[in-house]
């Protein structure tokens, strides 16, 4: 070997090496930036964040914000030149507004390329935050659909089941229709000293979410099957009705101003007797640590009547932001979606929306309430998904706060809103 | 030929005042264009978005729509509502502020020591942004674990529904603002008061003048033109409130506290309709301007 053959070849070496350390140096340089709610969920994904890290090189920052400040702080990135955030936590209220403006990366290409595998996500969560009028945009991340969450303790209390027995006639049992309930609640508040129910019942997404339960578990809906606006029925009408009855009679004062976060700490003290509310809210208020007054006392349940809300959070890739960072993206979203990645998750109290993750023999063994997480999550229906979707919410929240501070009656909020809905789906059209 | 003498004709002297004139723009051009810049700019384009179909789903200017974006917001029933619930929200709070403010600045005005300490306890609510004091009082009136509350069941007065009863929400509202606005009220009053002239007060000893006519017929007439300019100024940010409404009550409960600017705000974003969010800001900027001209008016007639 001659001197310059030798020379080449460590010139060559050194070249390849500087190019790798280059490289590498280029993705540990990488990062991205999500806005994301300030929920548990997000606080297990970041706790696991430093594993993607090390696997990538690329680094990870959670913006956390209260959800009512979201929306305003994730459009006004999207409709800049340039989103200061990469990967992108979209609500199910969102997934008809984004892709119709365009704020959205299409997914297939990148699933496309890295054979990432969409098989086991349920489908019903694909359908509420993935694709939309056919095509992917998202990526299902979480699911939050609501139940009834209640306080065993109460329902089986000697005493209690006595005096409901002769005050109504009827068992203090499980409520199975959602008048059972609010009648269940309204008898708490009078005689167990709690609130009969902690109600979320603030103008906007708290009261539009925490009325849909009521909705649908008194068989009303807001669209036929056939999409056209159903809300204005007798059913509807009775379930506000309920809700309004609820609010004044059974819930904790002040309730047309609270959100999820004076709901559970009202139910984390042992001042309530129920909730309606996310699932996953179970394994926060069943913990000894942070709700002494409540852990080993509450069990969750479908709401009564067989249906609640049903909802979500997907993964999106801003569009406006370069190749490069779109692939990094997709390289987060891969990886957090993976099935090793969300058992990790569920195990720390995950709400998947994978079905092999719901039914991995480890998680089911750490967390028995999955099996009726699974029933929560399939008998859930949806509010209606549509360009203009969180406005609808607005218009929504504010009849249903009218009608709780009792200056309309629920018949007249119910066809307002009704008559909201059908204004804003002939707008969308 | 002979050479003709070039006559100079001496220019013409330009009067000083014109000078004056002239070199006041010089002074006044580099403020000027930054404020071309930063207001100028913004209203501009806002009222091209008032007029235009631009929406976040079609983010373009064209084609233009003339007056149909006020139209439409005028045609909601909720608009009228939000635009009475301004007035009445503005009127209540600079009044709130400015006696208080008033009160307050006369007291500090006659005390000699610790003055610096009471003005900079007085001035840290100001100094807090809105959305932290929003945050602060939600918190310390929560109905069932806030302080406030708690106090009033320990002295044995009921628990009160701060911002859950239409009849009492508005009112914590305007407290929650007052308490954060009144400082600015004192800082001018004060400084206002601590300006007066001391001759007239003594003549008015001497004439045999009490603290109560000395105050009606020298403190208020004098003071007249700085209080002016606090009430225009609160009265510019009090109709334009918004983040406090955000934090506290969204609007609610019901419509008890829909001011224009969170109308404005919905219209703009949950509505994505930038072109209506921009026509309600403009029927609010007039709703400024008319009641800046009328008070201000008022205040220059009387003086």
């Amino acid at each position: 070997m001659t001197r310059q053959m030798l020379s080449t070849m460590l010139a060559s070496a050194s070249a390849v090496a500087l190019l790798l350390g280059a490289q590498a140096a280029h993705a540990e340089d990488l990062k991205l930036t999500a806005l994301m709610e300030d929920v548990p969920e997000t606080h297990i994904i970041e706790a696991l964040l430093p594993e993607f890290t090390k696997a990538t090189g690329i680094t990870v920052e959670f913006q956390k914000l209260a959800y009512p400040d979201m929306h305003q702080k994730l459009v006004t990135q999207l409709i800049s030149n340039k989103s200061a955030y990469n990967v992108l936590e979209v609500d199910f209220l969102w997934a008809g507004e984004f892709p119709e403006a365009g704020w959205l990366a299409e997914l297939q290409p990148f699933v496309d390329k890295t054979n990432f595998d969409l098989k086991p996500f349920i489908p019903s969560m694909m359908d509420l935050v993935g694709r939309h009028k056919d095509t992917l945009y998202l990526i299902p991340m979480y699911n939050y659909s609501m139940g009834l969450i209640y306080r065993t303790d109460l329902l089986a209390d000697a005493k209690l089941k006595e005096a409901y027995k002769k005050e109504t006639g009827k068992d203090l049992a499980l409520p199975a229709t959602l008048a059972d309930y609010v009648a269940i609640s309204k008898f708490m508040k009078k005689n167990a000293g709690v609130e009969g129910a902690a109600m979320q019942s603030q103008r906007g997404d708290p009261n539009s979410m925490e009325f849909s339960n009521y909705l649908f578990a008194n068989g009303g809906q807001y669209l036929s099957a056939d999409g056209h606006v159903a809300l204005d029925s007798p059913e509807a009408v009775k379930a506000l009705e309920l809700y309004v009855d609820n609010i004044q009679h059974g819930a904790q004062k002040g309730a047309l101003s609270a959100t999820l976060d004076d709901t559970f700490r009202l139910m984390c003290d042992g001042k309530a007797f129920s909730m309606v509310t996310y699932w996953w809210m179970l394994p926060q208020i069943d913990n000894k640590e942070s709700c002494p007054n409540a852990a080993g006392k509450v069990a969750l349940t479908v709401m009564p009547g067989g249906h609640g809300e049903s909802g979500g959070w997907g993964w999106g890739i801003a569009k406006n932001q370069s190749a490069e960072l779109q692939d990094a993206s997709w390289k987060f979203i891969a990886w957090v979606q993976s099935k090793e990645i969300s058992i990790k998750r569920a195990m720390q109290g995950h709400a998947p929306t994978r079905s092999d993750v719901f039914e991995d023999a480890g998680v089911l063994a750490k967390y028995p309430y999955y099996k009726q997480a699974l029933e929560v999550v399939a008998s859930g229906m949806s509010f209606p998904i549509f360009t203009y979707s969180a406005q609808y919410e607005d218009v929504l929240g504010r009849q249903l706060s009218l009608a709780g501070s009792g200056d309309v009656k629920p018949a007249t909020a119910i066809k307002a809103a009704a008559s909201g809905l059908d204004e804003l789906m002939k707008k969308a059209q | 030929m002979t050479n003709a003498a070039v006559i100079e004709t001496p220019k013409p002297k330009r009067h000083p005042r014109d000078r004056w004139r002239a070199t006041g723009w010089k002074f006044a051009a580099p403020g000027l264009s930054m404020i071309a810049i930063v207001m100028g700019f913004p209203l501009v384009y806002a009222l091209l978005l008032s007029l235009s179909s631009f929406t976040l789903l079609k983010p373009k200017l064209q084609p233009f729509i003339g007056l149909e974006n006020f139209r439409a917001v005028m045609a909601d029933e909720y608009f009228w509502h939000s635009v009475w619930v301004t007035i009445e929200y503005s009127a209540v709070t600079v009044m709130g502020e400015f006696t208080l403010g008033l009160v307050i600045a006369l007291v500090l005005n006659r005390v000699v020591r610790l003055k610096a300490v009471y003005f900079a306890i007085l001035t840290v609510p100001m100094a807090m942004s809105p959305v932290s004091v929003g945050l602060i009082w939600h918190m310390l009136l929560q109905p069932n674990l806030g302080i406030v509350n708690r106090l009033l069941e320990l002295s044995g007065i009921g628990g009160v529904d701060w911002l859950g009863d239409p009849e009492i929400a508005f009112w914590t509202v305007v407290f929650v603002d007052i308490w954060q606005q009144v400082s600015f009220v004192i800082l001018i009053l004060a400084a206002g008061l601590a300006s007066l002239p001391k001759e007239p007060y003594e003549a008015a000893e001497v004439d045999g003048a009490g603290d109560l006519q000395q105050f009606w017929y020298l403190t208020l007439p004098m003071l007249r033109p700085v209080a002016a300019i606090a009430i225009i100024i609160q009265l510019i940010n009090e109709t334009r409130t918004y983040d406090l409404v955000y934090v506290l009550t969204r609007g609610g409960p019901g419509i008890a506290t829909d001011l224009l600017s969170y109308f404005a705000y919905r219209r703009a974003f949950l509505g994505l309709s930038i072109n209506e969010g921009a026509a309600v800001s403009f029927v609010l900027l007039l709703m400024v301007l008319v009641l800046t001209v009328v008070f201000f008016r008022l205040v220059t007639r009387r003086a």
